[in-house]
């Protein structure tokens, strides 16, 4: 049986370089759970674009023991958390499993938004945060300031933090015994029906899904019977066990208050929804743990192959992703411009930009993809309401009664000094001002109701630039409002590109079209004949943009007699156009596409 | 160089043969030469070997154009010229009226190679002038400087040449358009029969190509050769392909057997050959070719282009265009495909034609390299 009291389970809060997974390779080598044989950097996060981005996308857990230094050996279980705002709800999941976080702060650097957003959700989540501080061995460090700046800015004592090198192997140690010592055990009743929290699912072609969870009552083992009490799936239990650094290490059973797996035959990840409750269908528990949320979509766009006859892979391959992504959604979709692709959708850009590269790096496709989009609402004269998010299948407007897009309460976190900076910027976006609060005598917290379309394109990332990357930024979903709509086309030699429509609020579509018409003049190379570029909203022409004539593309020299030469020359034009689409006389190479797709709002 | 009465002789063959040394590679060119002097001796003996072995090959053509390239056949010197140009009068049947052209560096063009010319039936000289302003001679890295180029002419005509080719060259870095139509101008003043005018192309394995200056800009190009054009057409040339302009009578015979798919035999490292349908090359290694080890290799056929879309390629090059009656009875293909990228040409003005013969115009000329491939793609 083991002891409840010797348990620990907690997860790591750093901002983006304060060392998380450098501090987590090192406790895992502290507690002997890998060799350092076996060490391979950043062994968490074991997701090549994780590594390269240096951001955790996926949550994780890892257990390892840890003989403390009254002599007790203790489980610790480290569940690693996603640090963006797309996957915040995947973050306070996870919070939820644990009993205590630890803050890692930069000792140069000291605290940033970043940090502090999930800090708040961990003490809200009721988490003992012990804050460590980081790289002391830095030149610039200053421990006592950072410590101080702990205190004053999240109101939790600092003073007695470890201060540690994750890099240089300094103090680790303490960092061990003070996760013994300052965060409290698991509670729970493993007699009492079960109840475990998912935190997160993976799919194993051998094992089926893999579903991480914490148990909070109760007991797992293999044979039992569950039930996913929000989606209503039932599975019989194959087997159960822990998670440690190099794999899987079935178990016996699992009891209230561990943190580990079980796989049950499951085939689609979307039957193990992050948040939901797992209990036993025999002696089921009650009450469902609070706090779910259905994954819902807030972003989709189109995402085609380059190569046309690629189609297939690529639905292979969103296939795979889905597998261990429910919040993953696609359909098939068609473009004149574009061929054969998906209509996708996604949590936040952040979601879309990490599955874009997946299928690009994991599945060596060449992607093109659409502008991304929200989902309107429009109440059409004949009394029906259509949903859509892709402007080709915009009504027209004389069959529109009334236009809606969805708003979002955002909160924005952030160092009173920024305030100057942010408030012009959301209010650029149809932001409406609700509030602002003072979390202490310098941090504030403004919420605004904005428009979900201003948000997904870059406003994180423009928040970041002009915060010097202070401000965090969380978002929910509050309804849909009455807007002033129109779908934008754009035309090339009189003809329309359906890939680059799109949808706006009337005050922000001029802009954009202009921009978008000065994109492709710049990214589509001259052709024989000049080439107009239009965007019109209806019948109407709201921007224009020419591109010239190609004046020159002539081989002048004669080469000999090298006829063989010229040719070959020749054909290497001939394979650049191949990579070009042909959109009705105009050819346009798919970089054009994609630099006009990428268009943000700042440029 | 003796020559036969052209009415006895068989099927027609241009004769390319390269000289492959120059004093110094100028800094734009990759025609394959070298600078080392010494192996003048041995490289005379081997072309003269593959003449003679060439010309019992070719016992059934009649040579009626021969080209002397390089490089700088001039560097080669009067005694080994000579004994080149003899070889080829001796191996080959040689029509009466050939045209035989020398390619000449003003600066190793001395009295003494034009008279070893003139004697051996050398009756055409093309000469590298390819500006007329010293700073941008010495910007592409020539070795001569106007003045010699001058004179280098002017003793051409004392030795009796009557039928003289000026290169120029257009897009230098840092010409502007003036500057370019003013060494056009002072070249006319030498009164050539035929100007070859080549924009600059950069070659990556060039100096020149690694320098990779700024170029003017394509407009400024496009705008340059037009202003050209008009000038040398104001002169009493002919705009008869992309880059060369002849006076009436002048065009070069040779030249244009590239842009007629006549048969042509290339000798010298780097030579290409075009001999019934049949293309292939030898090695650009000058060692290889003297000690005959060098046996020219067929050149890999590029397969989109078809015959016919070769047949479009080089003759759109020039004025005479391509007769679609012609195209059609040689590869029996419809041309319908073809007529209708024409006349969509013809709308921006870029294409013109006569009857079923359509061409380029010169606003077409400067895109050539997309037209062909439009109307190529169009047949496919």
């Amino acid at each position: 049986m083991k002891n409840r009291e010797q348990i620990r389970n907690f997860s790591i809060i750093a901002h983006i370089d304060h060392g998380k997974s450098t501090l987590a390779d090192r406790l895992l080598e502290q507690c002997k759970a890998v060799s350092v044989r076996e060490m391979e950097e950043q062994l968490l996060d074991n997701m090549e674009l994780e590594r390269e981005r240096g951001i955790t996308i996926k949550a994780r857990a890892v257990r390892m023991e840890y003989t403390a230094d009254n002599g007790k050996t203790y489980e610790m279980n480290l569940i690693d958390t996603p640090g963006h705002v797309d996957f915040n709800y995947e973050v306070s999941r996870s919070l939820a499993a644990c009993e205590g976080a630890l803050l890692v702060v930069d000792a140069a650097q000291g605290i940033e938004a970043q940090t502090l957003g999930n800090t708040y959700l961990a003490i809200d989540a009721g988490l003992e945060v012990v804050p460590v501080i980081n790289k002391i061995d830095l030149p610039a460090a200053d421990a006592p300031r950072v410590k101080k700046e702990i205190e004053d800015i999240i109101g939790i004592p600092a003073e007695d933090s470890p201060e540690i090198s994750a890099k240089m192997n300094i103090n680790i140690h303490e960092v061990l015994e003070r996760i013994v010592t300052d965060i409290p055990a698991p509670e729970g009743d493993a007699d009492a029906p079960l109840r475990a929290l998912v935190f997160d699912s993976q799919y194993d072609p051998y094992k089926g899904v893999v579903v991480y969870m914490r148990l909070l009552d109760g007991k797992i083992c293999p044979g039992m019977k569950v039930k996913m009490m929000a989606t209503g799936a039932e599975f019989q239990v194959l087997e159960c066990g822990y998670m440690l650094p190099l794999g899987l290490s079935p178990q016996q059973e699992l009891c209230a208050g561990e943190v580990g797996y079980f796989t049950a035959s499951i085939k689609k990840v979307s039957d193990t929804r992050v948040g939901d409750t797992v209990t036993g269908v025999e002696n089921p528990t009650p009450e469902a743990l609070p706090g779910y949320r259905p994954a819902r979509p807030m972003v989709f766009c189109g995402i085609y192959t380059e190569d046309g006859s690629k189609y297939p892979d690529l639905r292979d391959a969103l296939e795979k992703l889905q597998l261990n992504d429910a919040a993953l959604s696609f359909e098939p979709e068609s473009s004149v411009a574009l061929g054969f692709g998906f209509r996708c959708g996604f949590l936040g850009m952040l979601h879309m930009e990490i599955i874009q590269e997946r299928l690009e790096r994991e599945f060596d496709l060449d992607l093109v993809t659409t502008l991304p989009s929200v989902i309107y609402e429009v109440s059409k004269t004949d009394g029906t309401v259509q949903r859509c998010d892709n402007p080709h299948d915009y009504p027209s407007p004389d069959v529109i009664e009334e236009a809606r897009e969805p708003y979002v309460k955002a909160s924005i976190m952030t160092p009173q000094e920024f305030v100057g900076n942010i408030m012009p910027m959301c209010q650029d976006r149809r932001g409406i001002f609700k509030d602002m609060q003072y979390l202490d005598s310098n941090l504030v917290e403004l919420h605004y109701e904005m428009p979900t379309g201003e948000i997904i394109y870059d406003f994180f990332d423009a928040l970041k630039a002009r915060t010097k990357g202070y401000a965090s930024l969380d978002y929910e979903f509050i309804d849909y409002r009455k807007s002033d709509l129109v779908k934008v086309d754009m035309l090339l030699n009189g003809d329309q590109v359906d890939a680059l429509s799109f949808i706006a609020h009337r005050d922000k579509a001029y802009g954009r079209a202009r921009r978008i018409c000065e994109k492709l003049k710049e990214n589509i190379p001259r052709q024989l004949f000049e080439v107009p570029i239009q965007a019109a909203i209806g019948g109407k022409v709201i921007a224009r943009e020419t591109v010239k004539a190609l004046r020159k593309d002539v081989l002048a020299k004669c080469y000999g007699g090298d006829i063989t030469r010229k040719k070959k020359l020749l054909e290497k034009q001939k394979e650049g156009k191949k990579k070009m689409r042909a959109l009705g006389t105009v050819q346009l190479p798919t970089e054009a596409f994609m630099a006009v797709l990428k268009l943000d709002e700042e440029n | 160089m003796k020559k036969t009465n052209a009415a006895t002789g068989g099927k027609p063959l241009g004769l390319y043969l390269h000289i492959p040394f120059c004093v110094k590679k100028c800094a734009y060119c990759d025609f394959y030469s070298i600078t080392d002097a010494s192996l003048k001796a041995d490289y005379t003996a081997a072309l003269i070997r593959d003449i003679k072995a060439y010309g019992e090959r070719c016992s059934g053509y009649t040579v009626d154009t021969v080209y002397i390239g390089g490089g700088t056949p001039t560097c080669l010197g009067a005694g080994y010229l000579s004994e080149i140009l003899q070889a080829v009068g001796a191996c080959f049947a040689i029509a009466e009226n050939a045209e035989i052209t020398v390619e000449c560096n003003p600066e190793s063009t001395d009295q003494a190679v034009l008279e070893a010319m003139h004697k051996h039936g050398v009756n055409r000289l093309s000469f590298g002038v390819q500006a007329a302003h010293d700073t941008e001679l010495k910007r592409i890295g020539r070795i001569h400087d106007f003045a010699q180029a001058q004179a280098a002419v002017e003793l051409a005509r004392q030795c009796g040449f009557t039928n003289i080719s000026l290169d120029l060259m257009y897009g230098l870095p840092d010409q502007t358009q003036a500057q370019f139509l003013d060494s056009v101008t002072q070249c006319l003043t030498l009164n050539p029969q035929h100007l070859s005018c080549y924009g600059l192309k950069l070659e990556p394995a060039t100096p020149m190509g690694r320098e990779n200056p700024v170029l003017p800009d394509d407009d400024t190009q496009a705008d340059t050769y037009l202003a050209m054009c008009r000038l040398l057409c104001r002169n009493g040339f002919e705009h008869y392909e992309i880059s060369n302009f002849a006076k009436p009578g002048f065009r070069s015979r040779h030249n244009f057997k590239y842009w007629d798919l006549s048969d042509y035999l290339g000798l010298g490292p780097g030579a290409h050959s075009f001999l019934n349908g049949r293309r292939f090359a030898f090695a650009r290694d000058i060692r290889a070719y003297i000690s005959g080890e060098s046996i020219p290799q067929d050149e890999e056929e590029v397969s989109d282009f078809r015959r016919q879309g070769e047949y479009l390629m080089v003759r759109l090059r020039t004025s005479d265009g391509a007769d679609m009656h012609d195209l059609e009875n040689r590869y029996h293909v419809s041309t319908a495909p073809y007529e209708q990228v024409f006349c969509m040409l013809e709308k921006h003005g870029l294409a013109a034609h006569e009857g079923t013969r359509w061409y380029l115009t010169e606003q077409g000329f400067l895109v050539s390299n997309s037209i062909i491939n439009a109307v190529v793609e169009a047949g496919e």
